[in-house]
């Protein structure tokens, strides 16, 4: 019988501090009084959650309607809610190593910081309480920041809440996308 | 332990789902990894009389299952659900994950590795006894086998015809690309599998050919472990992932009688090594790793281009290659599919989305940094206890000028076929109409997150040569410290190469598996 199969057992703290996010999320994220104001639910998800919390959830959704087309889209449009962008993302990174996912929880939860927004852009409001006006700030600082973390940070969020978005049947004909084209299937 | 060793005869595509919780086989090779390299190394070996186990990561997949959406596609078809790129996600990497590897998602672009290329590596790098001249059956037979012909102007859509254009006006030599395909429809999606089965991926060749010739496949089992005792790599130890969940649901030991042969591709190779502990006394095993870091520039056109359709790629212009001391790059194009294209764009909210709207009016030309012909030291890997591997990979000074001048080139190209204006995929981007906006690309911030940047071809990290200090593996692929195991995927190549890798790694590995058949004759007659 082999003996290497047993896996080592993961050290969470090293896997934090080595972590994308790692260090810069544990400084900040949680500890103290201004970080508890609490996260605002908008919406139930639709379906039964599979790595996120209820209110990592709501601030999933919260930046995909951000990312997405939004206030000046016409009627036409889906909102990131209708696609349920925020609950593909979240079963796309429960299949994800542990750690991965571990960190998309952490980067929700920078990302919602009242003490992180206070630090970076001067207002002690949750992301998910901020006005839309306020959240495209608060994103756009994350984008151009002279710190590389939060500009990987931004980039996780932008490429998972747009791809689930831009990748939906639903939003083809809006981009002036045909669609895949029939192709002709033989038998099995 | 379930024994599950085959008996003689025609092998099979086994699925995770029906191994027990515990099973092992043994065989003559263990292969890890189904695509180019792994394929073609498992169907010569089979074909040899060696009885041969490929075990693979991805699920097996068809034509049945390709249905040309994207949502469907990376997350089932290629490493990490879609979502490999570099430790700070500054580069996002395409690479695949099923059976075929690569090859199931391939763009279907086939060169011969440069003979400049093959210089560099004798001159500098320490390969021995590798040349056109050696290659050229090797490359002959894999030319044969995936039906690659000449380039053929009927695979020109209108995202390549204006490379064509822009490249032919400015006297930069564009040339049509040669491609795997047989009986191709043109569709365009090839990245996202082939519905038709007319690209001609491992999948549709020599999986089949190694499976004929009795090789077994094991898929979804994710290769955690290589064994090794007193100097011999032993069996390989795999986790049985559940589809639904890709968590370990079992485990796979494959125990390998003569060898082991690793073809998880660069990045996956080195971290199994690294993982493994095994066979990295050089020090060199995951560094230099290249990338062909990739930068896109967006064209618009008045008239429709739909990128989405057609080959994705059918002209290439490599009059760049050799910038003397500078870094060189060739030009490509890229299919313009919404989710990937919507993600390569700037930006948030309606701002982004009134560029995706003109999706169809857009013209993608891409410039592929040729790394790791100079002093650029390319990307180093790191491997944890999960198994989660992460690549390091810093743009140097002299990467950041060869984007620079590529993004200048791609933007006169673009300007001279006709474009109407362009759009760099720099978070601040510059919008280029004429001329003399080029000169502005200078000023423009070049970092990590800062520019769109991808790779499809990852090469290095278990360079061959015949100095064991500053390689992993000898120039027919046999590892200096563990002599049963040999590595035939893209990690071998010293350098990048300076065009589509993929033939080249189905060249390489078929020359390395000609010579361990000449170690090996079959033990018994089949």
């Amino acid at each position: 019988m082999l003996n290497a199969g047993a896996p080592p057992s993961p050290d969470r703290r090293r896997l934090l501090k080595r972590g994308f996010l790692g260090g810069a999320l544990l400084l900040v994220g949680g500890a103290l009084p201004l970080a508890l104001r609490s996260t605002l639910v908008r919406r139930v998800p639709a379906q039964k959650l599979a790595l996120l919390t209820a209110d990592e959830h709501a601030i999933l959704a919260a930046v995909a309607a951000r990312f997405v087309p939004g206030d000046g889209a016409g009627a036409a449009w889906p909102t990131a809610d209708a696609l349920d962008c925020a609950g593909k993302v979240d079963r796309l990174m429960a299949t994800t190593l542990p750690g991965v996912g571990a960190e998309l929880r952490q980067l929700l939860h920078l990302f919602e910081s009242a003490l992180f927004g206070l630090v970076l852009t001067g207002s002690p409001t949750p992301f998910t309480r901020c006005s839309p006006a306020a959240q495209d700030a608060r994103l756009e600082t994350w984008r151009h920041s002279r710190v590389a973390l939060l500009r990987s940070g931004y980039q996780a969020l932008k490429r998972l809440t747009q791809a689930t978005y831009y990748s939906s049947p639903e939003v083809y004909a809006l981009i002036g996308y045909p669609g895949p084209p029939e192709v002709p299937r033989g038998p099995a | 332990m379930t024994d599950l060793s085959p008996a003689p005869g025609a092998g099979r595509i086994h699925a995770g789902a029906t191994l027990p919780p515990m099973s092992a086989v043994e065989v003559d090779f263990c292969v890890v990894g189904s695509g180019a390299g792994g394929s073609i190394a498992a169907a010569t070996l089979a074909q040899a009389g060696a009885r041969v186990a490929i075990v693979e990561e991805g699920a097996h997949l068809t034509k049945r299952d390709f249905n040309m959406q994207e949502a469907w596609a990376y997350p089932a078809l290629y490493q990490e659900h879609g979502n490999r790129s570099t430790d700070d996600l500054a580069i996002m990497i395409l690479q695949g994950r099923a059976v075929g590897g690569g090859t199931t998602v391939n763009w279907t672009s086939s060169f011969r590795t440069p003979e400049a290329t093959l210089r560099l590596w004798a001159e500098r790098h320490g390969v021995r006894g590798i040349d056109a001249a050696v290659l050229e059956p090797h490359f002959a037979a894999v030319e044969a086998r995936l039906s690659i012909g000449p380039g053929n102007e009927d695979d020109v859509n209108r995202n390549n015809r204006k490379l064509w254009d822009g490249a032919a006006r400015l006297g930069w030599g564009p040339e049509l690309i040669r491609r795997s395909v047989k009986g191709c429809a043109r569709l365009g999606f090839c990245g996202l599998g082939c519905p038709l089965d007319a690209k001609q991926s491992a999948l549709v060749t020599y999986v089949p050919d190694a499976v004929a010739a009795g090789a077994d496949v094991y898929t979804d089992c994710r290769v955690r472990l290589v064994e090794t005792d007193r100097g011999r790599a032993r069996a390989v130890v795999a986790d049985v992932l559940d589809r639904s969940t890709d968590r370990p649901r079992g485990r796979f030991v494959v125990y390998a009688r003569r060898g082991i042969i690793l073809a998880g591709g660069a990045i996956n190779t080195p971290a199994l090594l690294l993982r493994s502990k095994a066979g990295t006394g050089s020090g060199v095993v995951g560094k230099r790793t290249f990338l062909h870091p990739t930068v896109p520039l967006a064209a618009f056109y008045d008239e429709p281009i739909e990128g989405f359709y057609g080959a994705p790629q059918s002209v290439s212009v490599h009059h760049f290659v050799n910038r003397g001391d500078d870094v060189g790059y060739f030009l490509e194009t890229a299919p313009t599919q919404p989710m990937l294209t919507a993600i390569a764009f700037p930006g948030a909210g309606d701002a982004h989305r009134r560029v995706v709207e003109r999706l169809a009016h857009v013209q993608a030309t891409i410039a592929l940094l040729v790394d790791g012909h100079h002093d650029d030291p390319g990307g180093t890997l790191a491997v944890d206890g999960e198994g989660r591997v992460r690549l390091h990979y810093p743009i140097s000074p002299a990467l950041r000028e060869a984007a620079v001048h590529a993004l200048g080139s791609m933007a006169r190209l673009q300007l001279a076929a006709g474009a109407r204006e362009l759009m760099t995929l720099h978070e601040s981007p510059l919008t280029i109409r004429t001329e003399s906006d080029i000169s502005r690309l200078a000023d423009l911030p070049f970092g990590p997150n800062l520019h769109t940047l991808f790779s499809a071809h990852q090469m290095g990290g278990c360079p061959m040569g015949e100095d064991p200090r500053t390689s992993v593996v000898s120039s027919r692929g046999r590892h200096h410290e563990l002599e049963n195991l040999w590595i035939v995927d893209g990690s071998i190549f010293p350098t990048s190469l300076g065009v589509n890798p993929q033939l080249s790694i189905y060249a390489h590995a078929r020359l390395f598996a000609s010579e361990i058949v000449k170690d090996f004759p079959p033990s018994a007659p089949k």
